[in-house]
């Protein structure tokens, strides 16, 4: 598919989606930022090696939703509506969070009403992190364990040429199989998802980082970033794949009556473990960013056999103190 | 597909003041086509919706009537102890693993023997409303261990008025359960054991060839492990209903992980060689 027929694509789907995707922004400070955005123009859209700032996971796992309006002691079970939502644009480090968030909300209504109105369309080119680290590089068989409805493979011949790009179109679900034959796209590969990735480098790490953790081979090292870290929760609003929640009720003006809220929790805040009569299970800061760590390096690992991390470093990106997630691995790595 | 977070509307039938503070609440589920069932150890989510939720043990006899007793300590138990008879409120759960005994809808003698694991007694050390998820074993004791089976309940209050279930008290000596009591300090009225729930280790004759289940606040847990310990019981026969705050009940929030597992989902009750080497477990 050729630049001229994405863009086809593009309108042809906003007929009856809305379409978030990366756009360029200023921010505050009038630094430029890539942030998904509502787009009705194309040429708003950004596909190359800037990551977003924010990830996708708010569409997903919204910082808060209603699970029920209540009345008196009833929880109303009222159906969800969500929004038909294409995503025009998600990097292979975005994608990979979705595996997440889907299997943690597979028996979840509200989660799974919202997905099923998704459509996920990736493309391969990676971010770009930074000087400090080696851009990971896509291998086309990283597609059979993503979950995408369809996907863009920009050809290598055609990256530079900004606009004019050519790409190979994959469809990863009956979904996206239906909107290319609807669009009338014919020249398409299909491809099965054939599960998470179970072996190779990235799976000896994970094992090896479980079992460090597990085995606290490092004690030092957490009490080290208990000192630096000044619990800000910035990582976690940040990072793809922090899912933790709190369950809240907001009460409405009639006596009786409110809202039953899923809202993000961060387990860096105090009252994250506290208990009737005030005990707090995580009482320091060591032990609430070895939490965070634990989480997403053993205890992610151990329920459903991936990372909890896909790499992004947007926790580095935000951190006020300068906590760097790769210099933290090495550390663990290394004890 | 149901939410996972819908509730059971159930009905207060019955309230009995067990402390200052501290009501033991009778619900009646108005759907009558459902049967609440838990096994001992396990919890409920309680919601008063407003309010919020939390995880409480019920204490009722297989059954009966859904029974949970409650502190007034936060925003929801306070609002639950200004309820009335008749007033509502939200059930759902059961949740969770409970202690190591046969299935209450099990009454297999075979699998009753199997429950204990090749130990006969049971050693129950528990602390103020510790005592609360082990009504149900106790109620019907015979339900879930061999009838020669000895139970011996270590149970530590603040003070005497602060005991729980006292009304039980008579029905559990005739059944043959040693309980034994202890309070914290010395005061007028008391003739028996002074100190904390682990003074009793050393003023009684603790029971042999016994399992022990462990339930009380957060800071009993590691003292109360060194005597156990000291009476030569190993980690795998030690059981301990852990405490966490828990939104979710079902093994989604993270607020209640303890190590690789959830106290909601694993637990509450944990066999201690599970969590003995896990950071922040006790």
């Amino acid at each position: 598919m050729d630049s001229r027929q994405l863009k086809n694509l593009f309108d042809y789907l906003g007929k009856s989606w809305l379409i978030f995707g990366p756009k360029e922004i200023k921010a505050g400070g009038g630094e430029r930022q890539i942030s998904i955005e509502l787009l009705s123009d194309f040429d708003k859209l950004v596909w190359d090696e800037r990551l977003p700032f924010y990830s996708f996971k708010r569409f997903f796992v919204p910082e808060a939703e209603g699970l029920f309006k209540y009345r008196n002691e009833k929880l109303l079970d009222e159906p969800a509506q969500s929004d038909k939502i294409a995503f025009f644009g998600m990097n292979v480090l975005d994608l990979r969070s979705t595996l997440l968030y889907d299997q943690v909300f597979r028996e979840d209504v509200c989660y799974q009403q919202r997905r099923s109105n998704f459509l996920v369309i990736g493309h391969n080119i990676m971010p770009n992190l930074g000087p400090a680290v080696k851009p990971q590089v896509f291998d086309e068989n990283m597609l059979e364990h993503l979950s995408f409805d369809i996907f863009f493979l920009a050809l290598k011949n055609s990256i530079g040429r900004e606009g004019a790009r050519d790409y190979a179109v994959f469809a990863g679900s009956p979904k996206g199989q239906k909107v290319l034959d609807n669009f009338g796209y014919k020249d398409y590969i299909k491809v099965e998802f054939k599960g998470l990735v179970k072996e190779g480098l990235i799976i000896e790490r994970m094992q090896m980082l479980k079992d460090k953790l597990e085995n606290h081979h490092s004690p030092k090292i957490w009490e080290e970033l208990g000192k630096r870290c000044i619990e800000c929760g910035k990582c976690t609003i940040a990072c793809p794949t922090c899912f933790c929640f709190r369950i809240d009720d907001e009460p409405a003006l009639k006596e009786g009556e409110g809202e039953r809220e899923r809202c993000w929790d961060s387990c860096y805040y105090q009252e994250f473990s506290e208990v009737s009569g005030g005990h707090k299970f995580l009482d320091n800061t060591a032990g609430r960013i070895h939490f965070w760590y634990f989480h997403k390096f053993a205890r992610i690992p151990k329920e459903y056999n991936m990372l909890g991390c896909v790499g992004c470093r947007r926790c580095a990106a935000v951190c006020p103190v300068g906590i760097d997630i790769k210099e933290v691995l090495r550390n663990i790595e290394q004890s | 597909m149901q939410s996972l977070y819908q509730t059971k509307t159930a009905k207060i039938v019955k309230i009995t003041e067990q402390t200052e503070n501290i009501k033991l609440f009778e619900f009646r589920f108005e759907q009558k086509s459902f049967k609440f069932s838990h096994e001992p150890g396990q919890f409920t989510m309680l919601s008063l919706p407003g309010f919020g939720e939390a995880p409480f043990a019920p204490c009722n006899s297989i059954g009966k009537n859904l029974e949970l007793c409650v502190r007034a300590a936060g925003k929801l138990t306070n609002k639950l102890h200004t309820l009335k008879i008749g007033d509502k409120v939200g059930i759902r759960g059961p949740y969770g693993r409970g202690w190591p005994i046969a299935s209450a809808q099990v009454k297999n003698e075979k699998l009753k023997i199997k429950s204990l694991e090749g130990k006969k007694n049971l050693l129950i050390v528990v602390g103020g409303l510790g005592l609360i998820p082990l009504r149900t074993l106790l109620s019907d004791k015979d339900r879930f261990l061999d009838k020669d089976s000895i139970v011996q309940i270590f149970y530590g209050a603040k003070a005497p008025e602060e005991f729980l279930f006292k009304k039980d008290f008579d029905k559990w000596r005739a059944d043959g359960i040693d309980l034994q009591l202890t309070v914290d300090n010395e005061c007028e009225g008391w003739d028996g054991c002074v100190g904390l729930v682990t003074a009793l280790f050393d003023r009684r004759n603790v029971v042999s060839d016994a399992k022990a289940f462990l339930c009380g606040p957060p800071i009993m847990y590691k003292f109360a492990l060194k005597k156990v310990k000291e009476h030569k019981f190993k980690d795998e026969n030690i059981y301990l209903s852990l405490e966490r705050r828990m939104h979710c009940g079902v093994g989604v929030c993270q607020h209640c992980a303890v190590g690789s597992s959830y106290t909601c989902k694993d637990g509450p009750v944990f066999q201690y060689s599970e969590i003995k080497d896990v950071e922040g477990a006790i």
